[in-house]
């Protein structure tokens, strides 16, 4: 997933398709005939469901606004309109819903957050997407490789006949430093993320960048966090089952998927 | 304009309803009968029965008879050989293919079948509308219910079903958020509500919350094969065994029944055959008597289960059941409902103290059973003040008239059941729309080629939530055609998915570097292509009593379709900026305005318009089409110059 690589044209004004009037880009309906308009190429959920670009969000507004707009653009509503408006409900109706479930949830939110303000996401794959591997963020270095070295080992001793209880136990105890290491960064995500509403309005664009670059670097810890979390997790489901796995399925911490489909012959 | 109608489309029963001074209500027979059971049978002399006498049909003539079709709506055959099993008719498909039923000689599609029920409900509804005295009585519209649960192709197979029948399907919706939408009528208050709806076939669990008339779907979970007919499988299982304990050569008789089973091999030999009339007969009659008893323990504690003495069992049966009998045996199937229940809690963030309402829907939460089960699991009692047999098609019918009247006091906003992904390499699934996201709803997707001057790309679309392809639901497989050669991994293709508000989707592709749009052709995996549904609906027409009119005018479209899909490709043309050059002053405008007006004309229903337009089309677009002739004839002409060279 790499739209980020393809340079979007940045739109200042929308035509009306009805009446050809200009419209602000923030706009939803032509100032001018009142038709609802074509989307565009839009990008900012902020602006678009109408609350500041701040982290620490109203949560009722932002719902609020979300059922004003869903009044307003829904399909339901233009099955007597022309194609063009149909379509640009649909369209606006897609992308509202899309807007708002981003803005809902705390982490996507700043990851639209750092996509607007120009920081490439954080986790990024290698363009041509051979066999990227998202590397191991330095500060969990040391964690991650004695998790390694211990999930290893409990996997032997899985395929060796171990006594599952034991297993278990030792999963958990594998597991609490990782989870002590997720509160750690959820308080900072949530303690960056108020410095940046408070900063921000005022801040110099090197300011923003380096508060933005902060929450990049502690998201992307956490991510990684996460999917440690998960693949003890998984470890645990398939201890719990009583029978080896097999070695088939045993996990790479580092693995990551590459979005590409099986080539086709020349055409 | 012709009437809009509301239509519950079940497993066992089917209704119609209709909003009448802004009140919905459930459109009856003479003898105030709502239900219109799912069954068709064809008969040896060629008529065809729906509905009730159908139903009495499948004890008569049960290799006639088609029920439960629902089940088999987007599936294939390789999906349905434990329920097939049990059939009476025969079952046929290539896997990875539609099925088709074969029954007296003939063979349909499930929609097919199903258009027989929805024919039977315009036709209800109709004759209703006729009795009032009103003078436009054709029903051409409909709103049309699904299980929440249903995954795209099976969606797409019931708005086949609603074309082959002949009507314009303005939406499908979602069997419990229709509930509440009949519910939220006399309510109108504000709040988190649970839907249990258990049916005849399927079992869904939504959670929405009502604000400021807006219900919105927060998650929705469910079981699309779990519902009566698996309850009543429960019971004739059961009443196998106790028919033996009697002393009655069940073993042999199953085994004369199960001659067919399904083996998905080549195209022939997947017919699945029917077992003997009569053994088929007694069968049917043995439903019958389970299903009496399981109505009877609803609101009695003991039952008599009767079997009238038959070839088969020239005795007869008779036994005793008590509830509390009956509540052990299904208690396992209805355990089955509480793991997607608590998977819908668990999307939408909430505990069951949470839920303010929990409403019951389906005829199957009537078993006292189902209800305790409900009432333990929300800590509440369960709101069951209209009958769940009748709520969904009340729905369906509100939705229709907000859709048509453009009411805007209430807004329904559903969710898509099942996450939507891609395979990529390794056979593994990229989700690119998430289960539970609002609908409308839309995602994209990069894609690259693998080698140099590779000009196409194969992808193959799949819902569900595991992670191996193999796991999920195939829904289509299409190739990216006409892509710019260029070395591997320059191209960047952008693939959009668009779920629509009736969950179902279309996919759209752009190379970003060229801004050439692809072509993408879209084989359905378990579905019907357009040409498939219109010649179905076609022959419909052939079988029904021949609507003249109503074919002329599809004709007239079919036809208007064809210059507009040709004009259309004209001014597409990646060179069209160079033919621009030699039309007319005002001629692209022209073609521009006649063109959309043949459109509008389209979506509306005056043969003689659409005609009259598709003339002035093919008029307007004449210089046009010789232009670019010219232009092609000139090209293939260097063409042949350059390699002759």
């Amino acid at each position: 997933m790499t739209p980020n690589q393809i340079p979007v044209r940045s739109v200042s004004m929308l035509e009306c398709r009805n009446c050809g009037a200009g419209a602000p880009v923030d706009e939803h309906f032509c100032p001018s005939c009142s038709r609802i308009l074509a989307l565009g190429r839009h990008g900012d959920y902020f602006s678009f469901l109408g609350v500041p670009r701040r982290l620490n969000l109203d949560v009722q507004q932002l719902e609020r606004n979300f059922r004003e707009l869903s009044r307003k653009f829904h399909p339901d509503y233009y099955y007597n309109a022309t194609s063009q408006e149909r379509l640009a409900s649909l369209e606006r109706s897609s992308y509202l819903n899309d807007a708002y479930r981003a803005l809902k949830n705390p982490v996507t939110r700043i990851e639209h957050l750092l996509a607007i303000e120009g920081l490439p996401p954080a986790k990024a794959e290698h363009p041509s997407g051979s066999g990227a591997t998202a590397t191991v963020p330095p500060a969990l270095l040391e964690e991650v490789f004695a998790l390694n070295e211990e999930l290893d080992e409990i996997r032997d001793a899985r395929e060796s006949g171990a006594d599952p209880e034991r297993l278990r136990a030792r999963l958990d105890a594998a597991r609490a430093p990782i989870d002590r290491k997720r509160e750690q960064h959820e308080a900072q995500v949530a303690s960056l993320s108020t410095r940046w509403d408070e900063e921000s309005p005022a801040a110099t664009p090197d300011r923003r960048r380096a508060i933005l670059e902060e929450l990049r670097a502690v998201l992307l810890e956490r991510n990684y966090i996460n999917n440690l979390i998960a693949t003890i997790d998984r470890e645990v489901a398939s201890t719990g089952s009583g029978q080896a796995a097999g070695s088939g399925n045993a996990e790479r911490l580092d693995e990551s998927v590459v979005r590409r489909p099986t080539p086709d012959a020349h055409g | 304009m012709g009437k809009v109608v509301g239509i519950d489309l079940g497993t066992t029963n089917s209704l119609v309803a209709y909003v009448r001074d802004g009140v919905p209500v459930v459109i009856r027979d003479a003898a105030g009968d709502p239900l219109v059971p799912s069954v068709v049978s064809f008969a040896a002399d060629g008529q065809i029965f729906v509905g009730r006498e159908a139903q009495r049909r499948l004890l008569t003539e049960p290799s006639r008879t088609v029920y439960s079709v629902k089940r088999f709506m987007g599936r294939g055959i390789e999906d349905i050989a434990n329920d097939a099993s049990h059939l009476p008719f025969t079952v046929a498909g290539d896997p990875g293919g539609a099925i088709r039923i074969g029954v007296s000689g003939r063979e349909f599609t499930p929609p097919e079948i199903s258009a027989f029920v929805l024919r039977e409900l315009k036709r209800r509804a109709e004759e209703h509308f006729r009795d009032q005295g009103e003078f436009d009585f054709e029903v051409d519209r409909a709103v049309i219910t699904v299980p929440a649960y249903f995954n795209d192709a099976q969606r797409k197979a019931t708005r086949d079903a609603g074309k082959i029948a002949g009507l314009e399907v303005l939406r499908i919706i979602n069997e419990p958020t229709a509930a509440s939408l009949a519910y939220g009528l006399d309510k109108r208050n504000r709040g988190t509500v649970a839907v249990y709806d258990l049916g005849g076939g399927t079992f869904d669990i939504s959670i929405l919350r009502i604000e400021d008339g807006v219900f919105e779907v927060l998650s929705t979970n469910g079981d699309t094969r779990l519902g009566g007919d698996d309850i009543d499988d429960v019971l004739v299982q059961f009443m196998w065994r106790e028919l033996q304990r009697a002393g009655l050569d069940v073993q042999a008789l199953l085994a004369a029944m199960r001659e067919f089973r399904v083996t998905p091999k080549t195209t022939s030999a997947n017919v699945v055959q029917a077992a003997p009339e009569r053994l088929l007969s007694f069968s049917a009659s043995l439903t019958k008597a389970v299903i009496q008893a399981k109505w009877d323990l609803s609101d009695q504690d003991e039952t008599e289960i009767r079997i009238e003495a038959s070839e088969v069992l020239p005795a007869g049966y008779r036994r005793r059941m008590t509830r509390s009998e009956f509540e052990s045996l299904i208690h396992p199937l209805v355990d089955r409902t509480l793991e997607p229940v608590r998977q819908a809690l668990a999307d939408a963030s909430l505990l069951p103290k949470d839920i303010d309402e929990a409403v019951l829907v389906g005829g199957s939460t009537r078993i006292p059973l189902v209800r305790r089960q409900v009432e333990g699991l929300f800590g509440r009692r369960p709101h069951s003040d209209l009958n769940p047999d009748e709520v969904v098609a009340l729905g369906a019918a509100v939705q229709a008239d907000i859709l048509v009247s453009g009411r805007r006091e209430m807004l329904l906003l559903d969710v898509t059941p099942l996450s939507l992904g891609i395979e990529t390499m390794g056979g593994v699934v990229s989700k690119i729309i998430l289960r539970n996201s609002t609908i409308p709803a839309s995602g994209r997707e990069m894609f690259t080629t693998g080698v140099d001057n590779q000009t196409s790309v194969d992808v193959h679309v799949l819902q569900g939530e595991r992670e191996l392809a193999a796991d999920c639901r195939s829904l289509a497989r299409f190739k990216l055609r006409g892509i710019p050669p260029m070395p591997a991994g320059l191209p960047r293709i952008e693939v959009r998915f668009q779920i629509d508000a009736d969950g179902i989707l279309t996919v759209s592709a752009t190379e970003l570097r060229t801004g050439i749009e692809q072509q993408i052709e879209v084989k359905p995996s378990y579905g019907l292509t357009d040409q498939e549904v219109e010649r179905m609906l076609l022959e419909g027409f052939e079988h029904a009593e021949a609507d003249f009119d109503t074919r002329l005018l599809i004709e007239a479209r079919n036809e208007a379709d064809q210059v507009v899909t040709a004009t259309e490709k004209h001014l597409r043309r990646t060179d069209f900026g160079d033919i621009e050059q030699q039309l007319l002053p005002g001629e692209l405008q022209r073609i521009d305005e006649t063109l959309q007006a043949l459109k509008d004309a389209i979506s509306g229903s005056d043969r003689e318009l659409i005609q009259q337009r598709t003339h002035a089309l093919n008029h307007a677009t004449q210089h046009l089409a010789e232009v670019t002739m010219n232009r092609s004839i000139r090209e293939a002409l260097t063409g042949r110059n350059v390699k002759e060279m």
